[in-house]
């Protein structure tokens, strides 16, 4: 989206908002993300600097943080909330203590197999996009958009077909009392482990398996000690691009319109950065040929028995998942209903 | 001296042995706590396949506690890790100066930190977060920094105090320097 | 900015104040003064941040097994095990030392740990061999450093992460450099024994050595449960030193009665007093780090030093510096992931072979805890055994001469660390 419009505002690609650099103040403002160079996160976050730069004639200048940088996962939510940084790409997973409806995403076989269909749901759910943003804004936290980074894939010293593989089996999970539920429904036994570990955890055998999208797991090594790699997209990785509430409710109007806008050019561009990243790590996992993996993809009859097992962890959100979790995840229910017809 | 004085002088000692004995049992028993949740955990996983999701919070809280209710006693005994080079090579008259000088310096930035630090576990506490296992209120994880870098200034002015009153060079209230032992 | 910053923390460092006064002050100095707006109850934030890691809570632990081994019998029994077998041959007690500090510290991952888990037992027999303290500490911590090169590495793992190298191949690279090390220490041993004329113990008749064999066999379950434990998948190097402590328990309270149960919270108040002392500075270091990465600092400094267009060799050099001296400060995790990626790219583009900038990384972040005037393993080494500061460095020129040697050496035959690949 950013990359035909270098010779200014007249580029067909800006919709009827019309937005310009005319009226916005030159600022320098900072964005940080949880992945490290060249991961989705960081990829978009680069990108979205790009496409803000390019809206405003070069007068909002973005300034791109990666993990470690800052600080954890946790830290960096905190910083947003204070307005220490302005931008920030953050996940569910890491604010779960802070939203607990955000631990939504981590229910396993809710959203339909098919990902585009379910970032469509992530792009237009009212659920979500109104009731779970202004749990967030509460704490000063605005999501600007929800977007995947692919679907999360199991991988294991063992085969995992059936929810019988998982009885007994040692996986490691974050620390999320849901996620532990999740396992504990298909009788594995869940550990939490620091992911500092977990390299030499499943090389050892300290754990079993693991649960990350495609990118990561080639990213991080899993693959060079793990034999077994299940796609099974039992949940898709959801994150979130967010400003803090009072700077964005605080921007001019001009200035607003162009962060919104390019918010808006990033969605497909999201997708596809995804797509490109965890189709490339499958081929790389698949040929890396001295530490062999051997790939896996559920049957629709698999499916269905994992998302038996999975469905009364929907009780579990709702009633221990902060007090619109019930609201928020019917109200989704019925929408997927309804779209999906 | 008249009596409320006296009175006064009893209250404090009473108040910094009382002191003296609670930050020596924390740090005792963070220590045998975070013992006991990993040592714990491995047994229990051993015997029954399942682990204990508190095991690593709990540890964390202890460590957060004893390292910094242990500033205090730390510098009690004199066991803060300093480049002593240049003090150590020094005169006597120099080594009183900078024995006196540095506690209080030090005491100030901890008194500030310590500010900072309440400010920041009171934002923590307006926030309502919570951890990730236990889910017990986040404030408690952090509630031992204002505290323990307040009493660890108290402390350092102590330290300061011993070099003015007395003759001798004390690296700490219970620390006389390598020369004058 | 960041030159006020140095020379306050500097001026404050030479005053002699404790350690944590300047990493507090110079990033407190940046953000009252230079960043105006911001608030400083991040540093808070971050020092809490600092302790976190449930990878550290090794060293507590393994204080505290090492606190409760000297206080009863199982370290005397060990090192006379140990010096059956060594104590006749020169240099043997050091070599010894050396030895235990690498494997130790390849298996915990912790050079921390290592200090004190090897180094507290060892010091107390390399004084009674004849070695100058300062010599025997010098050893401990640079031997210790070692850990982060063995396998498994924390530091490679993270260093893999960023940069998608393989972390497999990193640990085979990092042998290399490692034994290299290591060699080097024994053969100065070896000519340090025999310039100080450290006294040579008799040679032992084989019955005497298995009597004390026999005494030595319950201890000797200590490398046991740790190796098989950790490489048999029972449990992570974290819950190896919690087992450690279990395992001392059993041994000095049940076994031998040595320690009687109601005293163990005072060995564990010597325990958690040097862990407090240490980790303050943990604490503070990340605060300090947070600092300068969010002014980009590192950035800044990188980008002015390495100007247009340089060559790969020098590269080498500016990254062998920039992770030496960030190291020195800062945990060599946080500063993997802080450095690597301004680096990566550039050395890169260069040709330099990934695994070999990742060992060089590695190297560096090793080295830098090591060496004065920052250091957590120096710091680490005052607390444990109450030494000044002058003290435990005094000794550590002629270790630091040669850990340079080696590295210049890694630096220019990148064959030290790829060789064993190619073969494999
Ligand atoms: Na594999
Ligand atoms: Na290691």
């Amino acid at each position: 989206a950013c990359g035909n419009d270098n010779n200014g505002n007249d580029g067909e690609n800006l919709d009827a908002d019309d937005v310009s650099g005319d009226d916005v103040d030159a600022v320098e403002w900072r964005m940080v993300t949880e992945e490290t160079e060249g991961q989705v996160q960081m990829v978009y976050a680069e990108e979205f600097a790009d496409t803000l730069y390019d809206l405003s004639d070069g007068q909002i200048e973005l300034d791109v943080y990666g993990f470690g940088e800052l600080g954890s996962e946790v830290d960096q939510v905190e910083q947003l909330s204070t307005n220490i940084i302005e931008f920030a790409v953050i996940s569910p997973g890491f604010t779960g203590t802070l939203v607990p409806e955000g631990n939504l995403f981590a229910l396993q076989f809710l959203f339909p197999d098919d990902l585009r269909q379910a970032q469509d749901i992530l792009n237009e759910s009212e659920a979500i996009n109104t009731t779970l943003r202004e749990k967030y804004e509460e704490h000063s936290i605005t999501p600007l958009a929800f977007w995947t980074e692919g679907a999360m894939q199991w991988t294991g010293s063992s085969p995992l077909q059936t929810p019988e593989d998982f009885d007994g089996f040692q996986m490691r999970t974050q620390e999320s009392p849901l996620i532990l539920r999740s396992y504990e429904a298909y009788d594995a036994n869940p550990t939490a482990m620091s992911w500092g570990e977990l390299y030499t955890g499943l090389q050892q055998g300290q754990v079993e398996g693991q649960e990350n999208p495609l990118f990561f797991i080639e990213d991080a090594n899993f693959n060079e000690v793990q034999d077994y790699l299940t796609i099974s997209n039992h949940n898709m990785y959801v994150t979130m691009t967010t400003v803090n509430t009072e700077f964005y409710n605080g921007l001019d109007d001009a200035t607003r319109a162009i962060v919104d806008e390019a918010v808006e050019q990033m969605r497909d561009r999201a997708f596809e950065i995804q797509e490109e990243q965890n189709e490339g790590a499958l081929e790389r996992i698949e040929e890396a040929t001295d530490t062999p993996t051997e790939v896996y993809e559920l049957t629709e009859e698999e499916r269905e028995m994992f998302r038996e097992l999975a469905a009364p962890v929907r009780d579990f959100y709702r009633e221990n998942e902060g007090d619109d979790a019930a609201e928020i995840l019917d109200t989704l229910m019925e929408e997927m209903d309804e779209m999906m017809e | 001296m008249d009596d409320s004085q006296n009175k006064f002088i009893r209250l404090i000692k009473a108040l910094d042995a009382g002191l003296h004995t609670l930050e020596k049992i924390i740090l005792s028993w963070s220590i045998l706590v975070i013992t006991a949740m990993t040592a714990g955990n491995v047994v229990y996983r051993t015997i029954t396949g399942q682990s204990w999701h508190f095991a690593a919070e709990i540890s964390r809280l202890a460590i957060i506690v004893a390292t910094f209710m242990g500033i205090s006693y730390a510098a009690r005994k004199g066991r803060h890790i300093s480049m002593s080079a240049f003090f150590d090579l020094s005169p006597k008259r120099l080594k009183k100066v900078l024995a006196i000088v540095n506690p209080l310096i030090t005491a100030s930035i901890l008194f500030i930190m310590s500010y900072y630090a309440l400010l920041y576990t009171h934002s923590v506490f307006v926030s309502g977060r919570t951890t990730a296992a236990l889910e017990f209120p986040f404030w408690v994880m952090v509630v031992a920094l204002p505290v323990g870098m307040f009493l660890g200034g108290l402390q350092f002015i102590r330290n300061s105090w011993v070099n003015i009153k007395y003759d001798e060079v004390y690296l700490a209230q219970e620390k006389k320097d390598y020369d004058e032992q | 900015m960041a030159w006020t910053m140095l020379a306050i923390m500097v001026f404050l460092l030479i005053l002699g104040l404790p350690m944590m006064i300047p990493l507090i002050v110079g990033p407190l100095v940046i953000l009252v003064f230079f960043m105006e707006g911001l608030d400083p109850t991040i540093m808070v934030q971050q020092m809490v941040e600092g302790i976190s890691s449930y990878v550290l809570l090794a060293v507590p632990l393994f204080i505290f097994a090492a606190d409760i081994m000297t206080t009863g019998r199982t370290s005397k029994r060990l090192l006379d095990f140990v010096g059956a077998f060594v104590g006749h041959m020169r240099g043997g007690y050091a070599i010894t030392t050396a030895a235990a500090c690498t494997l130790f510290g390849s298996i915990s991952g912790s050079t921390q740990a290592t200090v004190v888990a090897i180094g507290k037992p060892m010091r107390e027999r390399l004084l009674k061999a004849g070695y100058k303290d300062s010599s025997a500490i010098a050893l401990i911590i640079n031997s210790s450093d070692v850990a982060l090169l063995i396998p498994p590495s924390i530091g490679m793992i993270i260093y893999a992460l960023v940069t998608g190298t393989s972390v497999g191949d990193l640990f085979i690279a990092g042998i290399g450099p490692g034994v290299l090390i290591f060699l080097f220490f024994a053969v100065y041993s070896w000519f340090y024994a025999k310039i100080h004329n450290i006294p040579l113990a008799d040679r032992m008749p084989w019955k005497e050595r298995g009597r004390v064999t026999l005494g030595a066999l319950l201890p000797l379950g200590f490398p046991v449960i740790i190796i098989y434990g950790i490489y048999g998948g029972i449990f992570t190097p974290t819950e190896a030193a919690g087992v450690s402590v279990l395992y001392a328990l059993l041994l000095e309270v049940f076994i031998w009665k040595t320690i009687r149960m109601p005293d163990l919270p005072k060995v564990a108040l010597s325990s958690g007093i040097v862990t407090s002392a240490v980790f303050v500075l943990v604490a503070a270091g990340q605060a300090f780090s947070w600092v300068i990465s969010f002014a980009r600092i590192p950035r800044q400094m990188t980008d002015a030093v390495l100007g247009t267009d340089p060559t790969a060799l020098y590269i080498l050099f500016i990254v062998a510096l920039f992770f030496f001296i960030g190291c020195m400060f800062v945990d060599p995790i946080v500063v993997i992931l802080i450095l690597t990626p301004i680096f990566y790219p550039i050395a890169f583009e260069a040709g330099i072979d990934p695994v070999h900038l990742g060992v060089v990384i590695t190297f560096q972040a090793a080295l830098g805890s090591a060496t004065p005037p920052f250091g957590v393993d120096i710091f680490t080494a005052s607390a444990v055994f109450n030494k000044s500061y002058l003290d435990v460095i005094r000794g550590t020129p002629p270790f630091i001469v040669m850990l340079l040697i080696v590295g210049l050496l890694v630096i220019l035959f990148e064959e030290i660390s790829l060789f064993l690949l190619w073969i494999f």
